[in-house]
């Protein structure tokens, strides 16, 4: 039973200034289902992305053997026709095409050289659905499916390519309970058959419950490995999180109370396009001169609690109450909220935050135009000394105020981007992944400016992955997962272990 | 170090300027080339008083419909349907006036209102419903099409007012200075005057708050050569019979959105909405309201390019409009405005406009067949589209930097393609079946192709401070 199908060795990948995997080793039996779990960033996914060919051959160093073979896989064409699937956790569906157009998309089933035979098509593509289970009809177009059914058809695609591997990314991320509960019973099913697989897994419980084994991975290392027998919960997110918070924070005061300036009263967010609550039954409150942090997972709805108190209804219907300075307020859109004392730094400042063809001063001034407006026509001057004067106080190191965003790094992007919505005079603050893709010193110095405007009075919401910022940063801590409110902490509270365990629920 | 020569250092300041902004400058330098060459083939007549105020009276209503298409294409939309929305709504007001009696006045505020209204509609339709705007003007194209034939009826109509006469005939009228409109002389003076004033009064602001901007002589090279262009079209205009009605509701228009895009807070929303939707949503811009007031602005000039058409040609016809759209949009694209939003200017599409109609006149005048003159505009369109974005990633030059640097580096530059060339010698005659020292020379010429490179980016991105201030 124990005989290993997979083996990647020492596997080493190098990214312009990271070093993303670092000498991983990954060792899978036949037959098994094995999990690797590590905290976002940890290099899951690149080692997933190696292992399925998307990074080919000379991109990184190391070894896989398949079946007692050195294999250097070229693309996923070449890691699936030895049988080796991926399943994303977007899902690589066409919505507008039927279940069973999808099922075979890519490999079709031919009479001849060019004929497609759609009836033997069919036939198949019905063959495959008993297998995982799925009932539906196969004419169906693949959009008007759940998620979880979707799912199924992903599964039903790679067992049609003759899968000996299946690799899931976080496969019930998407997915409700009962769906989630399916798809594991399902994998179990398949491993009956002979089908190996290999789960990446922020869901711990889930872990225990299906894991024949699981790798551990932390910054790009293999931390543990562990067998069905010792799976432990504490064990596990000690190895997650096993890091030392170094003294890279700076020290401020420490809080003294203050009113509530900001309250939200069982807040919930529908997402219309996913056609789920993202957030739900939020109850939040902040402080005057407090730092507040919400933790949690990739995908756990902290951007999107942030959003829906931001204003941004186009994409979210949202019920439940937003308190404002002890004022019941309606934010239907951005610059509601703008009016309302309240700014969001975006954690994807490139796509959400900033407009880069276009200079430092215009883009610090673009959120409050009427500060240097008169009738609404511009006053150039005074929009270069605002400029100038958030240059100068945030040192925005760049050659001159009229560089175009495009042309700084990322660290001097995202001062800019604190610059534009400090110009907005706001007392409240959301920091949305403050300080995703920069540097360590300019870290540093975002964390210097929070403390500064907590000095002045500011108030301020601290969205992070990173727990060691959440932890060395912020006065209170609320924990979400799955949109859900799962656990609060104030900073003499928490530690990494314990956020990890709630944001894990 | 030595000093450059400073007649030297003038003429590469130049060369450096126009190397460095190529994209600005790319469409003015092929009007120039597309003016000279229609010049000397038909003797001197295209650039002549007389043509050349016909070649401003023709391209009014296209340059009016480009400065339209500008926003929208900015805003990352598109317009099909202004060419027929033209004809039609110059139809209307001719109908109006001339078979049903309404007055003037009356006229152009009832097509102003339907304008708007269809304006909004279609600006709703994109920003609320989502509907691509490809598709609403389209379906626009064919709807404004069937209103034009049904308010023509089907005819041609005269119009014979007088209004229409004075705004597509008649001239500003002025007293006459010898064989010179005097009116034309204060215009083109004014504009002089005002371009001077405030490209010294940027420079002073630039200098007080340590912006690196462009040098004194820059701005005064930039200043003389543009005095010529205005003081020539000036003359030309003056010489004839001065400022036209068209010309001068061109210019006006023009002016106004300039003013618009360049210093109103709409224009920059305008910008933004182009540039980043997504930002400048979550920046508290109403996306949608920006879309809707840019296809109201669209209409509105459109209205405008009807108008000055009709009364151009004095009749309301059930064939105008065909193209009109298409002129305008090219006009946009020849002055570099981006098909991804967010970049683009008002006064480049107005010389796009130009550019257009010169190679139209200029076909014409020289006795070539109409047949070929799409063709050509084609080719000119694709070419400055490549143009575009064969220049997009132009890094700035400074040549007085490079002038020092190749002196300083002269040596080092010397060696290191000495050595490449070597390389690449030894490499040719080198045994092809001795695999080892093939490897071994092709390690060597990658090394000295790298090192030849890494002296000459250095030369290339020399600035001259680096070298003045530091002897």
């Amino acid at each position: 039973m124990n005989k290993t199908i997979l083996e990647m060795r020492s596997i080493t990948k190098q990214f312009p200034g990271v070093k993303a995997l670092d000498d991983v080793t990954l060792h899978v039996n036949e037959g098994e289902i094995h999990c690797i779990v590590g905290e976002n960033g940890a290099g899951k996914s690149t080692l997933m992305k190696v292992l399925s060919g998307i990074h080919g051959p000379g991109t990184y160093s190391g070894d896989i053997v398949f079946q007692g073979e050195v294999k250097a896989f070229n693309g996923i064409r070449d890691s699936v026709n030895s049988g080796i699937v991926i399943i994303n956790q977007e899902l690589a569906l066409f919505p507008d095409l039927t279940v069973y157009e999808n099922v075979f998309v890519g490999h079709e089933l031919v009479n001849n050289k060019f004929l497609v035979d759609w009836k033997k098509t069919r036939e198949e593509t019905k063959r495959y659905l008993d297998m995982v289970g799925l009932d539906v009809d196969i004419y169906d177009h693949v959009g008007t499916l759940g998620v979880g059914k979707q799912q199924l058809v992903e599964i039903a695609k790679a067992l049609s390519q003759q899968v000996k591997v299946l690799i899931l990314d976080e496969p019930t991320a998407a997915l409700n309970e009962d769906d989630s509960k399916n798809l594991l019973n399902l994998l179990k099913e398949l491993k009956k058959s002979g089908v190996t697989s290999i789960m990446i897994s922020h869901k711990l419980k889930e872990v225990i419950s299906i894991a024949d084994s699981v790798t551990i991975l932390r910054d790009g290392r293999v931390v543990a490995r562990m067998e069905k027998d010792e799976l432990d919960e504490q064990v596990i997110i000690k190895h997650m999180v096993g890091r030392e918070i170094g003294n890279i924070f700076p020290k401020r005061p420490p809080y003294k109370g203050g009113d509530i300036v900001l309250e939200t009263i069982n807040l919930n967010s529908f997402d219309k396009t996913k056609g789920r609550y993202v957030v739900f039954n939020s109850n939040i409150k902040l402080h005057r001169g407090e730092v507040v942090g919400i933790a949690g997972l990739m995908g756990a709805g902290r951007t999107e609690l942030a959003l829906s108190i931001f204003g941004n209804s186009k994409k979210y219907k949202i019920s439940g109450g937003v308190i404002v300075n002890d004022k019941r307020v309606d934010l239907n859109s951005p610059s509601s909220a703008i009016e309302n004392g309240i700014a969001y730094v975006s954690e994807d400042r490139k796509r959400n935050g900033l407009i880069l063809t276009e200079t430092i001063s215009e883009n610090i001034t673009l959120s409050a135009l009427r500060k240097i407006s008169r009738n609404g026509i511009l006053n150039f001057s005074k929009q270069d000394e605002v400029a100038e004067s958030y240059v100068g106080n945030l040192s925005i190191r760049t050659p001159s105020i009229h560089q175009r965003l495009r042309n700084l790094s990322g660290g001097n992007q995202q001062k800019v981007q604190i610059g534009k919505w400090l110009f907005t005079e706001p007392n409240i603050l959301i920091l949305d992944e403050p300080t995703r893709g920069i540097d360590v010193g300019s870290k540093f110095e975002i964390y210097t400016i929070i403390n500064d405007l907590v000095a002045q009075g500011m108030s301020i919401l601290m969205i992070s992955s990173e727990l060691p910022e959440i932890l060395g940063m912020c006065d209170r801590i609320y924990v979400i997962s799955e949109g859900v409110q799962t656990a609060e902490f104030t900073s003499e509270e928490a530690t990494a272990e314990k956020i990890m365990a709630m944001a894990t629920v | 170090m030595k000093k450059i020569n400073p007649v030297l250092q003038y003429f590469l300041k130049i060369i450096s300027m126009l190397r460095t902004n190529i994209r600005d400058y790319g469409m003015y330098i092929a009007l120039v080339v597309i003016f000279g060459v229609f010049s000397i083939i038909t003797g001197g007549l295209f650039l002549g008083p007389v043509n050349f105020t016909n070649l401003l009276n023709q391209t009014a209503y296209v340059a009016v419909l480009a400065v339209g298409m500008t926003l929208v294409i900015v805003t990352r939309q598109i317009d099909l349907s202004v060419g027929f929305l033209g004809a039609f709504l110059g139809a209307y007001i001719v109908v109006e006036v001339e078979n049903a009696g309404a007055s003037v006045g009356l006229a152009l505020i009832t097509a102003l209102i339907i304008t708007i209204v269809i304006g909004f509609i279609k600006g709703f339709l994109v920003a609320k419903v989502r509907v691509p705007s490809f598709v609403v003007t389209l379906a626009g194209m064919f709807i404004f099409k069937g209103m034009l034939l049904l308010k023509t009826n089907s005819t041609t109509i005269p119009a014979t007012h007088e209004f229409f006469r004075i705004i597509g005939v008649n001239y500003l009228s002025s007293y006459q200075v010898g064989p010179f409109n005097l009116l034309a002389l204060i215009l083109g003076f004014l504009v002089i005057i005002t371009l001077a004033v405030m490209s010294i009064l940027r420079y002073r602001h630039d200098k007080k708050v340590g912006i690196k901007g462009n040098d004194l002589s820059m701005v005064i090279s930039k200043l003389v050569f543009l005095t010529i262009i205005i003081g020539f079209i000036t003359y030309t205009l003056a010489a004839y019979r001065g400022v036209s009605y068209l010309i001068f509701i061109t210019i006006i228009v023009v002016i106004v959105y300039h003013f618009l895009t360049t210093k109103t807070v709409l224009g920059r929303r305008i910008y933004a909405v182009g540039g980043n939707p997504d930002a400048a949503e979550l920046s508290g811009i109403s996306v949608q309201r920006i879309i809707i007031f840019v296809f109201i602005s669209m209409g509105v000039l459109t209205m405008i390019a009807g108008l000055m058409y009709v009364s151009m040609l004095r009749t309301a016809n059930p064939n105008y409009g065909i193209s009109w759209e298409l002129y305008a949009i090219a006009a946009t694209y020849i002055g570099g405005t981006s098909a991804n939003g967010g970049v683009g200017k008002v006064i480049n599409s107005f010389v796009g406009a130009i550019v257009i109609m010169s190679i139209q006149n200029g076909m014409k005048l020289a006795g070539f067949p109409s047949n070929i003159e799409p063709v050509v505009l084609g080719a000119v369109l694709l070419l400055a589209v490549i143009f575009d974005i064969y220049t997009r990633n132009v890094r700035s030059i400074d040549l007085v930097g490079v002038h020092y640097a190749k002196v300083k580096y002269n040596e080092e530059f010397a060696l290191a393609r000495n050595n490449y060339l070597e390389a690449k010698k030894a490499l040719k005659v080198v045994d092809k079946e001795d695999n080892l020292k093939v490897l071994e020379l092709e390690f060597e010429l990658m090394k000295a192709q790298g090192q030849y490179n890494q002296i000459k980016d250095r030369i290339r991105s020399s600035k001259e401070e680096e070298f003045v201030n530091g002897v």
